[in-house]
């Protein structure tokens, strides 16, 4: 065993090994060149060798032995790459007993019976495997089963709010004297008065918008009013929070609700300076909230929408995290604590159907006959064909609708039957279980489960499938486009991206108070809104070209992040406000990978970590497999080498021959973004020297690749085939949930091809991902038909 | 110097309650020679109608034991052995907001209302209580103590209590500035209650049609992707053997105060449903009560300045309005006793089904350990007066001397909130604004 200081486990090692520690073993990234082994004689030697000096620490399959070496033996090392760390590694007990042939003996051997992704993918052909609804599909499937009716917001440029400010309390048209769109809600209107002929003891502002969030999550609602107000959310009709008294000096409300990212939530606040005999505060009012990742903020504009919302379903219930086992979230078991919040996930549903949707279909419908409460029936007939997916049969709307309503006469109890039933329905709850619908019904299926997670619901999709118009690839291509262009797709990316970067379980940055005063939790969430409008711009900007993301030198910024990070953080547009684009600086900014959101997470609080940049980069940006290290290791401590760099100490502590095998790689890419320091601000020197940012990088197909500096490494990957084929197989994984080689041997290399001739447009990827997923159907097992005349069976 | 402490006194130093008192001291415990350390349930409703009364046509002439029913009381006519009229007892909070703002906010609370916006019709404009209110103060007493915790501890019930949170539609405050809003929809109480046992009833009873469809759509997948389907089947059909037995559990007799009471079916929130919603609200009261969910309650029907129009009765016009009217006015104030004999018919019906229902565990009725007090933001509808507040006792609850109209000389109703809690158990120095708590809780009330 090599030497390693092995120094008492600190937090930073733990998280250190937990990264390495996830083996994306059954991450299956489609074909590879597979050397054959030339000889049946070579073959068996290599057998032999592994039989005798391998197998009795790695299993007699490569599937590992518990007490020796548990983790199975699979990667992506070329025949050659295997033999080199074999000949130097191997036995660990005796390295020189295996050398030469023998080792590329063994080397060929292995890979070619258990190692490589080939043998794993023949081993066990990746098929489209039944699933259920994910936790998040299962909210949005709520949301838009709600939305159904009522529609959704469409993506828009209208930032911030609409105010309406009137002279004295009332509401009337007559007595309106300022209409605008406000930034934000962060007023101080003194004794003054909000503006020209509004008396300051007597006025009232109806602001009516929505809310925007960026991640899923629990938010909590902040107002701060020293006057009278109301603030409706979810709908205009929902109050969320009732200040209709101003009473003492209680001045600051709180309420904490849970929302989905790609969901747009209507809120209204009526706020009132009441005219009285006695003293009045003076009026000042605030919205705000605390994001599930940030700290206490105004609420920016950029989550803000200046325009009419319809009502939006919020599903309040807790869900238990999905199976995340295959590196994205799938539904593929199930259990007690799930069925018990599909009940309850159910029920709140009803609640709202109950109180809201009835009475809305009620109104919409009063001209209908309702004999036999068949205005009750139709309603949930509606309902259950959304949820569904499809239409109903007469047998299935006698289970699921009339035997329920039969059973109650009152008829919030037989929505909640109804609902419930439905709601718990396989029909429901496995998207995939369509194969008896029409194939334009699938394919709306598909394609909604794919961009949205969600349930087919916008109205020309509806009627795409009514009228079979979803047949052709073209037909799916038009309508994967149109539901690309969607908050709920935008959503999803935004979930994707924040994957892609390892930053979805971030927890809170803190950096060393002293070495970087100003450092603080606000300028945090500064940099993940400049991160978040920086991943727009590229990904829905002009261009959606995913080659931004590492050449981009520019980014989002605003005074505080100018402030903190200097000149070439400078907003372009100097006299705008809020966060806005910064100037271009082709020296020290590439795209995302200098982000101090990200920059700063991979490292530790007071210096850079080039392992985490280097792991980061080797598994979630080029795709590549890393084993988890042999041991927890503690960084050296900068202060007993003090004449070393960072780049030094990290080659010192990994210098022995086993660490090696990953550090290499690790080392080689870390190395190159050292010029970021661990809050991510450009640095020329270390301890007084000039950074060295030179590292290399050996490709898949064995190619090594150096550069000098992050400018070449940026240039490199927004090039990089391996970095291509992560991209693509990621975004597939996520959007479709299934693997990619299941619809097809070449379907990832399609894939990557398609989105080259696009120039690497990131929407264009997402509609081929999902024609892909939409037009490789199942069929039906043992050769039933497809039922292509249901739409005629439509009730 | 020497000073000897009354039992009242004693009990505030020591921090000892009176059901804990009679251990401390060695008396008997009245009547629990088995379960000495079981006190009896002592439960209390506080019911609220709107606008003042006539007095007149409510107060007894005499006092003491030997008195007769007025027009109004006549409904309570059943209990007169077990009622307490209580004469005299004034709301003298001051400050903001007027006369229905302070007769709603302080009422319960006994302290001044913060200043705030909400202007009445007269006086200065007011914000919320400035503290909490009895019932809320005793539900904290109450919950603190694992003896005497219940699920709810309290029960806010409403009846057409308008959609509008202001200091005219909340009497129960949880502390300063923090009203509690009654629940006025009895299916919203009902889901408060009964809603996850009946959403279990509702499930059990649907789970079955789902196994059966459960076995048809495994027909449209392969045989590989059959094992998650029957996986998921085979958990509906546990859940739903749990259920079953669960249910059956709860079907037993020994569980009956778990029982799950039966509403009409869709009666919407309408003035003409008040008296359909009052029954179901009560109803679900006493079986609230019964099964242990809570033992203070509050119960307001409608609100300060209340205007319903009680056309089930021939009439018209909306209560406050008719309130307005001067003493001279005959048809109104026919109508206004009419109205408040209304009033009073539902606490009798109240007492009656409490009087029915025997106490779990326990014996004798509900109602002998239960007290209801029926009260008023205002003495008298056109005068606005806040003396004379017409408070009503039915029930043993808190053990005084029933069977008789009392009469005090002009006291503080500080002073009775006091009197409450001392009985409840919680003896307390003062309740609301000291300054109005001087002389102690009322005398002769036991």
């Amino acid at each position: 065993m090599p030497v390693c200081t092995i120094t008492p486990l600190r937090l930073a090692t733990i998280a250190l090994a937990i990264l390495f520690a996830v083996v994306d073993a059954y991450e299956l990234r489609g074909e590879e060149v597979v050397a054959e082994a030339k000889a049946g004689d070579a073959k068996q030697r290599g057998q032999a060798v592994y039989e005798k000096s391998c197998a009795s620490c790695h299993g007699k399959e490569g599937e590992g032995v518990e007490e020796f070496y548990a983790d199975p033996l699979v990667g992506d090392l070329t025949v050659a790459g295997l033999t080199e760390v074999i000949a130097e590694t191997m036995p660990e007990d005796d390295p020189e007993s295996c050398l030469g042939d023998d080792a590329a003996a063994v080397a060929a051997y292995i890979h070619k019976s258990f190692y490589s992704k080939v043998v794993q993918i023949t081993a066990e052909p990746p098929r489209v495997r039944l699933a259920r609804l994910t936790g998040n599909q299962l909210r949005q499937s709520l949301a838009d089963l709600y939305a159904a009716s009522v529609g959704v917001v469409w993506p828009t440029h209208d930032h911030g709010i609409k105010g309406l400010y009137f002279n004295g309390p009332s509401k009337n048209n007559d007595h309106k004297r300022l209409e605008r769109s406000d930034p934000v809600i962060d007023f101080d209107f003194g004794h003054r008065g909000p503006g020209e002929g509004i008396d300051p003891k007597d006025f009232s502002i109806t602001w009516r918008g929505a809310i925007r969030p960026d991640a899923t999550g629990n938010y909590e609602i902040v107002v701060d009013s020293t006057c009278s107000f109301v603030c409706y959310l979810g709908s205009y009709e929902r109050k969320f929070i009732d200040n209709h008294v101003q009473s003492g000096d209680k001045t600051e409300f709180r309420r904490s609700i849970t929302l989905s990212a790609g969901r747009v939530y209507p809120i209204r606040i009526d706020f009132v300076q009441r005219k009285r005999k006695t003293e009045q505060p003076p009026a000042k009012i605030r919205l705000a909230w605390k994001p599930p990742y940030g700290t206490e903020q105004v609420i920016p504009s950029r989550n803000l929408v200046a325009v009419s919302s319809p009502a939006t379903f919020a599903l309040q219930t807790k869900l238990p995290a999905d199976d995340r086992s295959y590196g994205y979230a799938r539904g593929i078991t199930v259990d007690k604590q799930w069925d018990e919040s599909t009940t309850n996930a159910a029920l709140e549903f009803a609640q709202f159907a109950a109180e809201e949707l009835w009475p809305a279909y009620q109104r919409r419908h009063r001209n209908d006959s309702n004999e036999n409460r068949g205005r009750l029936r139709a309603f949930l007939v509606e309902l259950a064909t959304t949820a569904f997916r499809g239409p109903l049969q007469d047998e299935d709307r006698n289970l699921y609708i009339d035997k329920q309503v039969d059973a109650t006469e009152d008829d919030v109890e037989a929505i909640k039957r109804a609902l419930l039933i439905s709601l718990k329905s396989p029909r429901f709850l496995y998207p995939m279980l369509d194969s008896d619908r029409s194939k334009s019904q699938r394919v709306a299926n598909r394609l909604a489960l794919t961009l949205h997670d969600s349930l087919p619901t916008d109205k020309w999709l509806v009627q795409a499938v009514r009228s079979n118009q979803l047949e052709e690839e073209t037909q799916v291509r038009e309508a994967a486009r149109r539901l690309v262009y969607d908050y709920r797709t935008r959503g999803k990316v935004r979930e994707l991206m924040y994957q892609w970067l390892n930053l979805d379980q971030a927890s809170e940055m803190a950096k060393d108070e002293e070495k970087f005063a100003g450092f603080d939790q606000e300028l945090v969430g500064d940099l993940r809104a400049s991160l978040d409008a920086f991943l727009d711009e590229v990904i829905w900007g002009e261009s959606g070209d995913y080659r931004q993301l590492f050449l981009a030198d520019w980014t989002f910024t605003n005074q505080r992040l100018a402030t903190f990070y200097g000149e070439t953080w400078n907003p372009l547009d100097l006299h705008g406000q809020g966060l806005r684009r910064s100037v271009s600086d082709s020296e020290r900014r590439i795209g995302v990978l200098s982000h101090p959101y990200l920059m700063g997470r991979l490292s530790y609080h007071n210096q850079t970590s080039p392992i985490h940049r280097g792991i980061f980069l080797i598994r979630y940006v080029l795709g590549r497999t890393l084993l988890p290290p042999q041991d927890a290791f503690t960084p050296l401590a900068p202060d007993l080498h003090p004449d070393l760099t960072t780049r030094e100490r990290v080659e010192l502590q990994t210098s022995p021959k086993n660490c090696q095998i990953c550090h290499e790689k690790i080392n080689g890419l870390g190395f190159t973004l050292e010029n970021f320091d661990a809050v991510g601000r450009y640095r020329p020197m270390e301890r007084g020297r000039e950074v060295n940012a030179a590292g290399s990088y050996t490709t898949r197909e064995g190619e090594k690749i150096s550069f000098n500096g992050p400018g070449q490494l940026a240039g490199f990957l927004a090039t990089s085939e391996d970095a291509q084929r992560a991209f693509v197989n990621r975004t597939f994984q996520h959007f479709v949930k299934q693997p990619v080689a299941a619809f097809g041997p070449d379907a990832l290399d399609q894939l990557i091809e398609s989105f080259k001739n696009n120039n690497y447009s990131i929407r264009e990827l997402l509609i081929e991902i999902a024609v892909v997923a939409a037009t490789d159907l199942q069929e039906k097992p043992n050769g039933q038909e497809n039922s292509d005349e249901s739409p005629a069976k439509q009730t | 110097m020497s000073h000897q402490l009354n039992r009242r006194e004693f009990l505030i130093k020591t921090g000892i309650s009176v059901a804990a008192a009679n251990f401390v001291t060695g008396l008997p415990s009245l009547g629990f020679a088995n379960s000495a350390t079981v006190a009896p349930k002592k439960r209390l409703v506080f019911v609220f109608s709107p606008n003042g009364i006539i007095p007149k046509h409510f107060w007894p002439d005499e006092t003491g034991e030997n008195f007769q029913l007025k027009r109004i009381l006549q409904p309570l006519a059943d209990f007169k052995n077990r009622m307490m009229t209580l004469h005299g007892v004034c709301n003298k909070i001051k400050g903001d907001g007027d006369g229905h703002m302070r007769g709603m906010g302080c009422l319960l609370t006994g302290i001044e209302l913060f200043p705030g916006d909400i202007q009445g019709g007269s006086d200065t404009p007011a914000g919320w209580s400035q503290g909490i209110s009895l019932d809320q103060r005793l539900k904290n007493h109450l919950q603190a103590d694992p003896a005497t915790q219940t699920r709810f501890g309290s029960l806010e019930f409403g009846v057409m209590v308008p959609d509008r949170a202001d200091t005219w539609t909340r009497m129960s405050y949880a502390g300063p500035n923090q009203p509690v809003a009654p629940i006025d929809d009895p299916y919203q109480m009902f889901d408060k209650l009964y809603g996850q046992t009946k959403n279990r009833e509702l499930l059990a009873s649907v789970l079955d049609g789902l196994s059966e469809d459960f076995r048809k759509v495994e027909n449209l997948v392969s045989e590989e992707d059959r094992h998650l389907l029957q996986d998921h089947l085979a958990m509906v059909r546990e859940v739903e053997q749990e259920l079953k037995t669960e249910l059956v559990r709860k079907e037993q007799p020994s569980d009956v105060g778990h029982a799950v009471p039966q509403l009409p079916p869709n009666v919407a929130e309408q003035n003409d449903n008040i008296p359909t919603i009052t029954k179901m609200q009560m109803d679900m009261l006493v079986n609230s009560f019964a099964a242990d969910f809570a033992r203070i309650a509050t119960f307001q029907i409608t609100n300060s300045v209340g205007q319903p129009r009680m056309r089930w009765l021939g009439i018209d016009e909306g209560h406050h309005s008719l309130s307005h009217e001067p003493d001279t006015n005959e048809e109104s104030y026919e109508k206004l006793i009419k109205i408040n004999t209304w009033y009073c018919e539902q606490v009798a019906y109240l007492a009656k089904r409490l009087d029915e229902t025997p106490e779990p565990g326990g014996e004798g009725s509900m109602l002998d350990n239960t007290s209801i007090i029926w009260t008023n933001e205002l003495g008298k509808g056109n005068s606005h007066t806040r003396n004379n507040i017409p408070f009503v006792v039915v029930g043993g609850g808190l053990g005084w001397k029933m069977g008789r109209a009392m009469k005090f000389e002009d006291i503080p109703h500080n002073r009775l909130l006091m009197s409450i809690s001392e009985a409840m158990g919680y003896p307390e120095k003062t309740f609301g604004n000291p300054n109005f708590c001087g002389d102690g809780p009322l005398a002769g009330l036991s």
